[in-house]
């Protein structure tokens, strides 16, 4: 039996759409002019595994530079493996060249964060949005007009505005162009790499209701990355939180927000903005966390989160926790930890002093202003 | 009610620019297709508003008029480039006319030779020379830049020494050096100055295309299977071609003034032929010009209005055309309208 008969089996078992196993990117440091080679290497995405399943939304949260564009893009395959295998539908598409890759750009697709930058300012809207087509030949070119026409209706635009450039669209109708390019093809998989961060909090919901009726139409399937977690939690059928290249703690949205058991994903949650009048009746404790994120080229020994951990032991620091179920959790509910946090318990008081002030301040300071 | 026009500046501007200039009519109501406001008719209308470089254009679009037209302008003054009339172009002494005599309108040089005739007929050598040699350098360095900031590593490396190399070049000894080898002409000018200027629009492009090549727009073109050669083409070309005509433009009278140089030197254009450069150092050539001022100053003063009027018009269309002059301008206050209700909290997590 050939290797990829066995994946094929695999797939078939478990019925995802998507398997990320073990996926690793490491890029190295500085520059390396003349074929020189550095010795040192960012591990921007150091041993990840998720997998999705058709018709889904899974959430991908964690702090800037934790490696969560980068995991997008790797399985956009923008950006080669360094190790681990992607597979979709069964089909290893990880280390495939160029060409084999094309045929599967169809199913996989992206949505971009920056609605400025992911258009060329230079280009009609309307050439922009026959990109898809002409790229793999699929609609002839005098077809093509009348596609696109419908592409932008379909996502709510003017379809008499595709002679127009994108610097005449606002952000939030740019990020309706970059979705209607996303959906161009109809894939089965697209991953939103902050579709909605660069947009007023109004624009945001327009388009998470765009993105909620298009999946509903076409059945498609998203990776949703985000720091917004009230974004997250509101799109998300499933949440995987990453800290420093790993993930720490992947769950159902309800039981991630409701009962987080990693103290990473305990802090990310306490730091989010509430109104006065909700804090006011359900006082909350918030955990504040001491230091900067270390630096994923030396990244820490053991558990990575352990030296910013308020329940941090020696054995965080030697022993590096896997991903598994915890008690009293579903199974589809792992987290990473030695110590997970227990229902109802306060981390705050764990908390130590840290000797960086001014981070904590930071956090703090929109709560004085809300 | 108080929003409305506190609203339009921050959309306005420079749509108004083009709906005073471009079209003045209001759009988008009526159900036909709504044509673009190409970046193009944008600055255009940026440059139309410039009278520098309105009269800058005006000028070369002249010159370039009077380079076409040099045959029927000098049978229409009566007088060929290299004929010599010692009869009536040069006093008993020997001494040129000056400006206004015996219908010579600027004078006549040393040898009797109409300068005004002369003069018309430099003008083609400049223009051949300084645009010819601009083109070639514009083809060699806009590929050359392309491919290096665009496939970085070593073959950035070896191209962009290369460049740096050839900048480095002494270019007139190696002039020298090729014209004593081959003999002057109009040819080598060409291939030697398109040699030396074109490493110019080879590193602009190449810093050009390394910022451009780590854009989303790119990665989304990649993200669609789109080949190198397509991004290439499709993504990045586009966005080339306002730095590639603004540095076009100041590069073909730094070119012009190499080939005067040149031909100043003897290296270049070889009298009787009229470039400017040669009649300049003819009229050098002994001291009568202290007495006959104008054989030297006209071929001067063609050279400087040239020079200047490609300059003044580079400038403008730097202006007009770079994408970023623009919008530092819009930015302050976008950016502060659009920051203002984003949640400051997340944002000021590590």
């Amino acid at each position: 039996m050939t290797d990829s008969q066995v994946v094929e089996r695999s797939a078939a078992a478990t019925g995802n759409l998507l398997e990320v196993e073990d996926v690793t990117k490491h890029f190295p440091v500085g520059s390396h002019a003349m074929g020189r080679r550095s010795a040192e290497y960012v591990r921007a995405v150091d041993g990840v595994s998720l997998s999705l399943k058709g018709g889904e939304t899974l959430g991908l949260v964690g702090e800037s530079g934790c490696g969560k564009s980068t995991l997008a893009r790797l399985i956009s395959a923008l950006y080669p493996l360094t190790s681990g295998h992607i597979r979709f539908k069964g089909k290893d598409i990880g280390h495939l060249s160029r060409r084999q890759m094309r045929p599967l750009r169809r199913s996989v697709q992206m949505v971009f964060q920056d609605p400025y930058g992911s258009l060329n300012p230079r280009r009609r809207v309307g050439s922009i949005l026959s990109d898809p087509f002409a790229v793999h030949g699929l609609v002839p070119p005098s077809e093509r007009k009348h596609e696109v026409q419908s592409l932008m209706e379909r996502v709510g635009l003017s379809p008499e505005h595709f002679n127009r450039f994108p610097s005449e669209f606002s952000g939030g109708q740019r990020q309706r162009i970059g979705i209607a390019r996303a959906l161009a093809l109809r894939p089965e998989l697209i991953i939103c790499d902050e579709p909605v961060s660069a947009l007023d909090v109004s624009i945001q919901a327009q388009i998470i209701n765009l993105l909620e009726t298009l999946q509903d139409d076409f059945g498609l399937t998203y990776l949703f990355i985000a720091h917004d977690l009230s974004v997250v939690r509101h799109v998300s059928d499933r949440i995987a939180v990453m800290y420093l290249g790993k993930l720490v703690e992947v769950g159902p949205v309800e039981e991630i927000y409701t009962r987080s058991r990693h103290p990473y994903t305990a802090s990310l949650l306490s730091a989010v903005p509430l109104p006065q009048s909700a804090l006011r009746a359900q006082p909350k404790e918030r955990v504040i966390l001491t230091g900067d994120v270390p630096t994923p080229i030396r990244p820490p020994s053991g558990c990575r989160f352990h030296p910013r951990c308020p329940k941090a032991q020696a054995i965080c620091a030697t022993d590096e926790p896997v991903l598994e179920a915890k008690a009293q959790d579903s199974p589809n509910h792992v987290t990473a930890c030695h110590f997970p946090v227990e229902p109802g318990e306060l981390l705050a008081r764990a908390s130590r002093p840290g000797p960086e002030a001014p981070l904590g301040d930071a956090v703090r300071a929109p709560e004085a202003g809300a | 009610m108080s929003q409305t026009p506190s609203m339009r500046p921050v959309k306005g501007r420079l749509s108004e620019v083009v709906e005073n200039l471009v079209d003045g009519s209001s759009e988008g109501r009526s159900k036909r297709v709504v044509e673009g406001r190409a970046p193009w008719r944008l600055a255009w209308a940026r440059l139309r508003r410039d009278r520098v470089s309105m009269v800058s254009l005006g000028f070369i679009v002249f010159l370039i008029l009077v380079a076409i037209f040099a045959p029927a302008l000098t049978a229409l003054i009566g007088h060929g480039p290299n004929t010599e009339y010692t009869n009536t172009g040069l006093s008993l002494s020997g001494i040129p006319v000056g400006p206004g005599h015996s219908g010579f309108i600027l004078g006549t040089d040393d040898q009797g030779r109409d300068v005004l005739s002369r003069v018309i007929y430099g003008s083609r050598i400049s223009l051949e020379v300084g645009v010819g040699s601009t083109g070639i350098a514009l083809l060699i360095g806009v590929t050359i830049g392309l491919v290096a900031g665009f496939y970085g590593g070593l073959v950035d490396n070896v191209l962009a020494r290369f460049m740096d190399v050839l900048l480095s070049f002494p270019v007139l000894l190696f002039a020298l050096a090729i014209v004593a080898r081959f003999g002057p002409s109009l040819g080598l000018v060409l291939v030697v100055v398109a040699t030396f200027s074109w490493p110019y629009i080879g590193r602009l492009v190449r810093g050009q295309v390394i910022s451009l090549r780590e854009r989303e727009f790119v990665e989304a073109s990649r993200a669609l299977g789109s080949s190198d050669l397509r991004i290439m083409f499709v993504e990045i070309v586009p966005n080339l071609v306002a730095l590639a005509v603004i540095y076009a433009t100041l590069l073909i009278p730094i070119n012009i003034v190499l080939e005067a140089t040149l031909s100043y030197l003897g290296l270049g254009v070889q009298p009787p032929t009229a470039s400017w450069g040669n009649m300049i150092a003819e009229a050098q050539n002994g001291d009568l010009f202290t007495i006959a001022w104008w054989f030297l100053v006209f071929p001067c003063v063609a050279l400087v209005l040239t020079t200047l009027a490609f300059n003044l018009l580079g400038d403008g269309l730097r202006d007009a055309l770079d994408p970023r002059q623009g919008r530092t301008q819009l930015a302050p206050a976008k950016r502060a309208s659009k920051r203002a209700p984003t949640p400051a909290a997340i944002e000021a997590l590590p």
